[in-house]
């Protein structure tokens, strides 16, 4: 079976004994039609974003954190990403449970352009993946039929789940006393990294053990 | 007979058949007898907050009820964390609540944003939105933790003086 999908779509992975099928956007809604009529996979099991920005930076050194313990405010360590292709991803996660099988296709998005054919006509299930996707990353799902934001606040500025979106925002709310409401205002807190206590490359782990 | 902590005093009772107290004593026995929370479970920590109401914890026997109105309520129990799109709702149910209303502030979540204390969508502490008369540390308080807050607030309320100044 993976063998024979392998072969039918160009560029796959097979990781961890799982496939991974890549796809251009121009193929992908007859790719997934196929998948669900042909191959059986009935069922989206997951939708999501991903955001490749800082794709192989680190936040902190994470070798350094088991010796050095739980610290805080640490600086962030730049680097360059290593990525190489277009920025956004959309990830489908696809179950077939008449041939006990599972598929993920990844299809590359440019930054410039974010948008990509809604696959909800194929599975109904995508109608609230689309919305999350859209509105943590700014994806936008061509054919949806209600691509509002489903998550953060009425209002909400931004795409949270972007990598440069900075992690406490930009404003915070508190009530006014002289309003008599809930006002926002700038965000009053500076932005650190936390770095936890890790143990990762730890000799314990190692090979010869 | 000894007298009661919360100043009932019930002596004589048994010979002259009638009881004296002071108008404070009795509204203060009165209100922390029944102070009945809003049901408003916002994370995990409402979980513990089912617990303590159920049969082991029981908060029905110190009075506490809880009520599906804050019309009917008294108190006001932040269970979890505050998220920015709950803050005009959660101010909403508390003007809504008739005087006298107090709040508990269970969790580190609400007592100051806890674990999401650098998030974008999360109230740093329910009293920027509310004003809090108990905090409840934990992550989650258990629900012994909980019924010792609300006997805390039992015996805040126990020091007002409604009618003597």
């Amino acid at each position: 079976m993976s063998s024979r999908l392998a072969e039918k779509f160009e560029s796959s992975v097979t990781a961890n004994n799982e496939l991974t099928i890549e796809v251009p956007i121009k193929d992908l809604i007859s790719v997934c039609r196929s998948l669900r009529d042909e191959e059986g996979f009935e069922q989206l099991i997951d939708l999501c974003g991903v955001d490749y920005l800082t794709y192989g930076c680190d936040d902190w050194e994470t070798d350094e954190a088991t010796y050095t313990g739980f610290s805080r405010g640490v600086e962030r360590v730049h680097e360059k990403s290593t990525w190489k292709k277009p920025r956004f991803a959309v990830v489908y996660h696809l179950l077939s449970l008449k041939n006990n099988d599972r598929i993920r296709i990844r299809t590359l998005l440019p930054e410039q352009n974010l948008i990509i054919p809604s696959v909800i006509s194929i599975w109904a299930s995508a109608h609230w993946y689309e919305r999350e996707a859209f509105d943590l990353f700014g994806i936008l799902f061509e054919g949806h039929p209600d691509l509002r934001r489903i998550l953060t606040d009425y209002g909400f500025v931004g795409h949270p789940f972007r990598k440069d979106f900075p992690l406490s925002g930009h404003v915070e709310v508190r009530y006014d006393t002289e309003q008599k409401r809930v006002i926002y205002q700038p965000v009053s807190i500076e932005p650190r990294i936390l770095v936890p206590k890790v143990i990762r490359d730890d000799n314990r782990y190692a090979e010869d053990k | 007979m000894e007298k009661r902590g919360i100043g009932v005093g019930i002596e004589g009772i048994f010979k002259q058949g009638f009881v004296t107290t002071s108008l404070d004593s009795l509204i203060n026995w009165a209100r922390t007898g029944s102070l009945w929370p809003v049901s408003f479970g916002l994370a995990c920590c409402a979980v513990e907050m089912m617990q303590a109401a159920t049969s082991r914890y029981d908060l029905d026997r110190f009075g506490v009820i809880f009520r599906p109105s804050p019309r009917q309520s008294d108190v006001l129990i932040v269970a979890g964390t505050l998220c920015n799109k709950m803050a005009p709702a959660i101010r909403k149910v508390y003007d809504q609540m008739a005087d006298p209303k107090w709040v508990i502030s269970m969790g580190s979540c609400a007592n100051g944003g806890g674990y999401y204390h650098y998030s974008y969508s999360v109230v740093r502490g329910c009293d920027r939105i509310i004003p809090v008369d108990v905090y409840v540390p934990g992550c989650p308080p258990t629900a012994e933790a909980l019924v010792y807050g609300i006997m805390q607030l039992q015996k805040k309320i126990q020091q007002n003086d409604t009618i003597a100044r």
